[in-house]
């Protein structure tokens, strides 16, 4: 077995898988706070462009990874949506950019139960984006620490952490009632969320310590980096999970989960970078010699 | 229609690397990049044992051709397809140079064809540069030289006979008997992308 590390991809493709799930992320929250917990149409509107904003900026990234950035419309060809996850993925955020757009119409004229099944249909392909960035990882074979069902989910969920960070950072200077029942709602999610990241990630570790010898390479190259430990363990998962824990105890304390939620949106690229980084061919032996 | 394959057999292989100027050669592969080229074949050099049993070892590689290849899965755009004789093969006109292909396959087959290296390709080649566009690359198995009823060129100019190419399907061609004896074998099987480039060992 030859072991050896993935050179092909690194920041632009993390910056996008990470731009590409908290956008999506944001879109399918903020949505969700404007239909299920009262919040105004204008809150609807900017938070659902404000998640396309960021989806675009990370396409901008992809974009610029090609070889050939001026071909990127053939990744809509046909040909590829039958297997390939980044022409999926391009149908799926075509998606979220109409049903997001229209829904942010629809809830500007007040066509109240239109708005309604264009937000859902939004949320549905916000929520598909979070999910496909780490379908995308998956399907490298030759990298057993990327070829895993777990990698989708924990992107899925550090997506939606980040997304619950951002939507925080929105709500954060605002007094008005339905404000704050949400923000309490979504800091409540997020301590969910990042409890359940950190489980997903013991239960990677535990299965990596156990056999493959690429995963077990990725495992070391992780453990190994302090911004790994010390970055993304430390300061995005545990640092804030103690933060918006402690704060949602207290009053007035939103300044406090407003910072925790910087360290989970630094954290959340963290994360995708080096997942990127430690990515490990496991080669059959003399391949790499 | 064929099936096309091929095997190496590694115990004959004398690690001259003919094979690997010759491919570079025909299909202008960027032998001039840096920390040793790029290439569309390999021949990597082993040393199997501890000392003093050390044994020394050359081991051919190339785009296995896979009958499910996961190159083939993940491009985007449709540009690696696999054309009716199964050989893997990429459209440059189709490809966006994502990557994607070259981090999915399990058999480190492909490279990226840059912009410096169409620069290079047009200072060695001049008028007979081949490679007019950025794109991933990989083996075609010569398919320009199957037309014309020819050998790939690695396989023509191999001195030790380790790189034995044919019809699968035809089994009375050498690599239909080797692989069917059971003597060739393919790598990495538990990775499921049936390679049909197999090897003795
Ligand atoms: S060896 Fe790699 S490039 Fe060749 S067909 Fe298989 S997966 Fe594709
Ligand atoms: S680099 Fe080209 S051949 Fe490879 S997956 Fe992307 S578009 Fe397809």
């Amino acid at each position: 077995m030859d072991l050896v590390q993935q050179h092909t991809w690194g920041w632009f493709i993390a910056i996008y898988l990470y731009l590409g799930g908290l956008g999506g992320a944001t879109l399918a929250l903020g949505i969700l706070g404007e239909l299920r917990f009262n919040k105004s149409k204008w809150f609807g509107i900017g938070t659902s462009l404000l998640g396309l904003a960021i989806l675009s900026f990370g396409l901008i990234w992809l974009v610029l990874d090609l070889l050939n950035p001026l071909r990127f419309l053939l990744a809509f060809w046909v040909k590829g949506i039958a297997h390939s996850w980044i022409a999926r993925g391009m149908v799926i955020i075509m998606g979220a950019y109409i049903f997001g757009l229209v829904y942010a119409v629809a809830a500007f004229f007040e066509w109240t139960t239109f708005k309604k099944w264009m937000g859902y249909a939004a949320m549905f392909c916000g929520f598909g984006v979070t999910t496909y960035t780490g379908l995308l990882l998956n399907a490298n074979v030759g990298i057993p620490f990327w070829h895993t069902p777990a990698l989708p989910v924990l992107f899925t969920v550090s997506a939606f952490s980040t997304g619950c960070a951002m939507i925080m950072w929105v709500l954060a200077g605002k007094n008005d009632h339905e404000s704050e029942h949400f923000f309490h709602a979504v800091e409540g999610f997020d301590i969910f969320l990042i409890s359940l990241e950190l489980l997903i990630i013991f239960a990677y570790f535990d299965f990596a310590r156990l056999g493959n010898a690429a995963v077990m390479k990725s495992a070391h190259l992780l453990l190994a980096n302090p911004l790994f430990t010390i970055g993304f363990i430390s300061l995005g998962l545990v640092a804030p999970l103690i933060l918006e824990a402690y704060a949602s105890m207290k009053e007035n304390s939103k300044g406090l989960a407003a910072f925790a939620s910087a360290l989970v949106l630094i954290g959340g690229f963290l994360l995708r970078y080096l997942i990127v980084w430690a990515g490990v061919f496991q080669y059959p032996h003399g391949l790499a010699g | 229609m064929a099936r096309y394959g091929m095997v190496m057999n590694v115990k004959t292989c004398l690690g001259c690397k003919a094979c690997m100027a010759a491919c570079s050669q025909w299909n202008q592969t960027p032998f001039w990049a840096e920390d040793g080229g790029k290439w569309r074949t390999r021949v990597t050099e082993l040393q199997e044992g501890k000392f003093p049993e050390v044994k020394r070892e050359f081991f051919p590689t190339i785009c296995m051709h896979c009958v499910n290849p996961p190159c083939h899965s993940v491009c985007p755009t449709g540009a690696t397809y696999i054309n009716k004789d199964g050989i893997v093969l990429i459209d440059y006109d189709l490809c966006l140079g994502c990557g994607y292909c070259i981090e999915a396959c399990p058999y480190d087959a492909r490279y990226e064809y840059e912009k410096e290296d169409l620069e290079k390709d047009e200072f060695y080649f001049g008028e007979d540069a081949r490679h007019h566009q950025v794109h991933v690359d990989k083996c075609t198995f010569c398919v320009d030289r199957l037309a014309e009823g020819e050998e790939p060129s690695c396989a023509a100019t191999c001195v030790g006979h380790a790189r034995i190419f044919g019809d699968l399907d035809d089994p009375k061609s050498e690599v239909a008997q080797l692989v069917n004896s059971g003597k060739a074998k393919p790598l990495g099987e538990y990775m499921g992308a049936q390679p049909k480039v197999y090897y003795i060992k």
